[in-house]
């Protein structure tokens, strides 16, 4: 159908050339920055495909090209060969597709609205989500696990004393922590050592001896990596006591008194060419007996406040991994 | 009528009167408001400035140089492996910090933590659903003014006790030691003196109270007067270092302090007299 | 409602009034806004409001205090644990009203936290929990409640002894949860310890997650304020919507005011309960 000068012709329905120029166009600016040699002149054939096209496109009444049918005037024709649709009273909203439309274009659009709007939403939410809750789940630093506390020398038999640390120097001041050490002698040829964390079981405040601190005597200990570690004698002879809510443990880290729901909890340790090197944290339920003879009821690293053996135990079974 | 129906009745009533009788918020309420954002305003700027002339830069000044009315300007800086801090949060926060010592067993320390919060949160959600009465007047409501009292008055009880709860921090309790001194009138005897400043770290202030220093807990004596009770120094060194000789299972044994520390320490218990 | 005669206007008085009436009236073509804001002002409330009434905006200027103090105060604060000390006490004793600004944030948030009791009491109390405003106290509970998650996560931030030790403890009093707990603790510290991933997690939480909360919520309750509007209190003779009222009335012919006709009347119809 020729469209008539002076009457203002049904302008042809839009396509997409214009946006796969302009996407040839952005590839050739990006191409430009990241592979001149490859995508640049990718993207400038792209654009001068587009162009090509989208020119053709537009000067085509100008040329005599006769105008594609558009898609609405398919109504007409179909129409009129098909049997009308009957309207009948309690229809749907949206008509029957006429014939030759299997899907009608509403519908189809609201699915893919909906559709695009989820996928959107998740490529924005599922990444920050896994980013603002990953710590949940994720490891403690490996390099939490290995701390030099010098040599044993320093831990003369018997004695107990208060080290402090970096769990990772090269972090500083934020991971600093502190132990209660003592060498219990020798088990099995092996040194024995109770090296006690100092956060209270009950909601981790930071736990006292019971006992003069000699201040007078304090080491600071150098063992590389910026690791300084400052060791203090100490004799907690009525065990450990947390001036937050009352709770008391004995040398220990037993239990006695307040609302502690276990044992203070200990690190792990090993010897390696006489240093002393601490490994990682475990929480203790209750620990029978005292220094190298003590049986130490283990369990893997729980938070403070939460249960790890009587009928309590049952609120806390996971624990996220540390 | 549905007791729906006859609510839906008296709101359109209500919009009705305040319609034909109402006045604008602006000017009327609006300036009542405007004048307690005033003061509100002023409170806290009033605050502000007593709490910044009333410090220091250095936090230790408190007490000394600088009164410290509203508290210092900042603590010392953080430190994760402290020995010497006694953690307390905001002051709104001191009625939930009070209820984890008021549950002082272990089994029951969740109802402290998350129970008894987490139910108090929900009856406040639900309450439009629990009083569906339509009663306003405070005389007719008597569930909800004795409820209200009960609320207030225990959360400002927890919340001040949550204030002057104190514990046995041993640099305090040391730096109590002098004036201990001076009011047993042991100022002079070495061996005392010496005694109260091991009495003072070695943890007894966590159960026992001396000179209104200490929390009482476990039901451990106050021990001011601890002198007077006639166990004689060697009587109170025998204890201390054995409580369960004497059938205290509850105390700890103090053995390994050393019989010269132990000494010094039952010299003065011994020496206290009670408050002059 | 008898309207009082007014005096008939200058040229002059006309002209200025026009004049400022311009812009208003371009912005109120475009966009509406001119009348929603003179609907909000002008709005009618009950006449027998009172000074307990005030506690909910100004609860909202001791947000807004928060707001722009905080704003200030994000300038010069460096929220990495190396640096936040210093940078407070930067703010604190370098800064030019630094310490005003620090001060009025720090004092803002109890003065807030107060008011919102107080409030919370003063609607319990005057029963402007029940039908139809059941939404809005809802929406009230959740203002307090994430209001003092905005202390708490504040409060770290100054990375002193005080904050540290305060956040340790209540990170593991969520901790102590059922099931859920440990993860919730692990989530609140960025990791299994707290450290800069903590700080900077409650530095995020506290300047933006909830405070956009607070200011939806907020927005949501005073609309709905404004939708359902401000009841009487219970005591009042003159409450709008008592049933007592409807039936003897006269007014005085000046304010428009009903006034009631006899007091015995006020307890045999059963007084308010609008």
């Amino acid at each position: 159908m020729e469209p008539e000068h002076g009457q203002r012709p049904h302008t042809p329905g839009p396509t997409l050339y214009p946006i796969g120029f302009a996407a040839g166009i952005a590839c050739v600016l990006v191409g430009l920055i990241v592979s001149p040699t490859v995508i640049a002149p990718i993207g400038g054939a792209i654009a001068v495909v587009f162009a090509f096209l989208w020119a053709r496109d537009a000067t085509a009444e100008y040329r005599g090209v006769p105008e594609p049918v558009e898609p609405e005037r398919r109504e007409a024709p179909a129409a009129a060969t098909a049997p009308a649709v009957p309207a009948r009273e309690g229809e749907t909203a949206v008509p029957e597709p006429a014939p030759g439309e299997r899907f009608p274009r509403s519908k189809f659009l609201e699915g893919a609205t909906l559709g695009l709007g989820g996928v959107i939403g998740g490529v924005v939410t599922v990444p920050v989500l896994g980013m603002a809750l990953g710590p949940a789940f994720g490891k403690q630093d490996k390099r939490y696990h290995h701390v030099d506390l010098g040599p044993l020398d320093n831990f003369p038999e018997g004695e107990w004393r208060l080290a402090t640390f970096f769990l990772d120097p090269n972090q500083g001041e934020v991971t600093r922590r502190t132990a209660y050490i003592r060498n219990n002698g020798a088990l099995d040829g092996e040194p024995s050592l109770t090296i006690i964390s100092n956060r209270c079981a009950h909601l981790g405040c930071p736990v006292q001896p019971n006992g003069p601190v000699f201040d007078a005597s304090t080491k600071n200990v150098n063992t590389g990596g910026g690791e300084q570690i400052k060791l203090i004698k100490m004799l907690p002879a009525g065990g450990f006591g947390c001036p937050c809510h009352g709770g008391q443990y004995d040398p220990e880290g037993n239990r006695t008194a307040g609302p502690p729901v276990r044992s203070l909890d200990r690190y792990e340790y090993s010897i390696v060419n006489g240093h002393l090197i601490l490994g990682k944290t475990y929480s203790v339920a209750h620990v029978d007996g005292t220094g190298k003879d003590a049986v130490i009821h283990k369990y893997r690293l729980a938070g403070p406040g939460q249960h790890i053996d009587g009928w309590e135990q049952i609120f806390y079974p996971l624990q996220p991994p540390h | 009528m549905s007791a729906l129906d006859e609510r839906r009745a008296q709101f359109q009533k209500y919009k009705h009167d305040v319609k034909e009788r109402g006045k604008p918020f602006y000017p009327y309420a609006m300036f009542h408001d405007t004048v307690m954002s005033l003061v509100v305003v002023s409170v806290i700027v009033g605050l502000a400035c007593v709490w910044y002339f009333t410090s220091g830069e250095n936090p230790d000044t408190c007490g000394g140089k600088d009164s410290c009315l509203l508290g210092p300007r900042y603590s010392a800086p953080a430190d994760p492996g402290t020995t010497n801090f006694v953690p307390r949060p905001d002051w709104y926060f001191y009625f939930l910090f009070y209820l984890l010592r008021i549950f002082k067993w272990p089994d029951s320390v969740i109802l402290g933590t998350v129970g008894i919060p987490t139910v108090l949160l929900i009856i406040a959600f639900g309450l439009p659903f629990l009083d569906t009465r339509r009663e306003r007047r405070l005389l007719r409501r008597p569930v909800a003014v004795v409820a209200a009292v009960l609320v207030v008055l225990s959360m400002g009880v927890l919340t001040y006790k949550g204030a002057v709860a104190k514990e046995a921090l041993a640099s305090e309790v040391k730096a109590a030691v002098p004036s201990w001194a001076k009011r047993e009138g042991f100022a002079n005897n070495r061996e005392a003196v010496a005694g109260a400043n091991a009495f003072a770290v070695s943890g007894c202030t966590a159960c026992h109270t001396y000179l209104g220093t200490g929390g009482g807990n476990l039901g451990a004596p106050d021990l001011s007067a601890e002198g007077t009770k006639g166990k004689g120094v060697q009587g109170l060194q025998t204890y201390i270092s054995d409580p369960s000789k004497f059938g205290n299972t509850v105390m700890p044994k103090f053995a390994s302090l050393g019989q010269t520390t132990l000494h010094q320490i039952a010299v003065f218990l011994d020496a206290s007299k009670g408050p002059k | 409602m008898a309207v009082a005669a007014r005096p008939r206007k200058s040229a002059r008085r006309q002209k200025l009034e026009a004049a400022i009436m311009y812009p208003l009236d371009w912005l109120e073509e475009r966009s509406g806004l001119v009348g929603g804001i003179r609907y909000f002002l002008f709005r009618k409330v009950p006449g027998d409001t009172n000074w307990l009434h005030t506690l909910g905006s100004a609860t909202l200027t001791a947000f807004l205090v928060q707001l722009v103090t905080g704003v200030i105060l994000a300038m010069y604060y460096k929220p990495e644990p190396k640096t936040a000390y210093a940078s407070i006490q930067h703010i604190t004793n370098d800064v030019t009203l630094g310490w005003l600004v620090r001060g009025m944030h720090k004092w803002g948030a109890s003065v807030f936290i107060i008011l919102m009791f107080f409030h919370m009491a003063r609607v319990f109390l005057f029963g402007a929990y029940k039908y139809p405003r059941e939404l809005n106290w809802i929406v009230g509970v959740m203002l307090l409640a994430i209001g003092m998650l905005e202390g708490f996560t504040g409060y770290l931030l100054p990375w002193d002894q005080t904050s540290y030790w305060a956040t340790v403890v209540g990170i593991n009093l969520n901790g102590t949860a059922p099931i859920l707990g440990p993860f919730l603790a692990q989530f609140l510290r960025g990791g299994a310890e707290i450290g800069p991933d903590t700080l900077a997690r409650f530095y995020s939480m506290h300047m933006l997650l909830i405070p956009g909360a607070i200011i939806g919520l907020i927005g949501l309750h005073l609309y709905l304020v404004v939708r359902l509007g401000v009841s009487s209190p219970p005591w009042s003779r003159e409450a709008a919507g008592s049933e007592w009222v409807e039936e003897q009335v006269t007014t005085n012919g000046r304010s428009g005011l009903t006034r009631p006709v006899a007091r015995n009347s006020w307890r045999r119809n059963g007084g308010d309960t609008a």
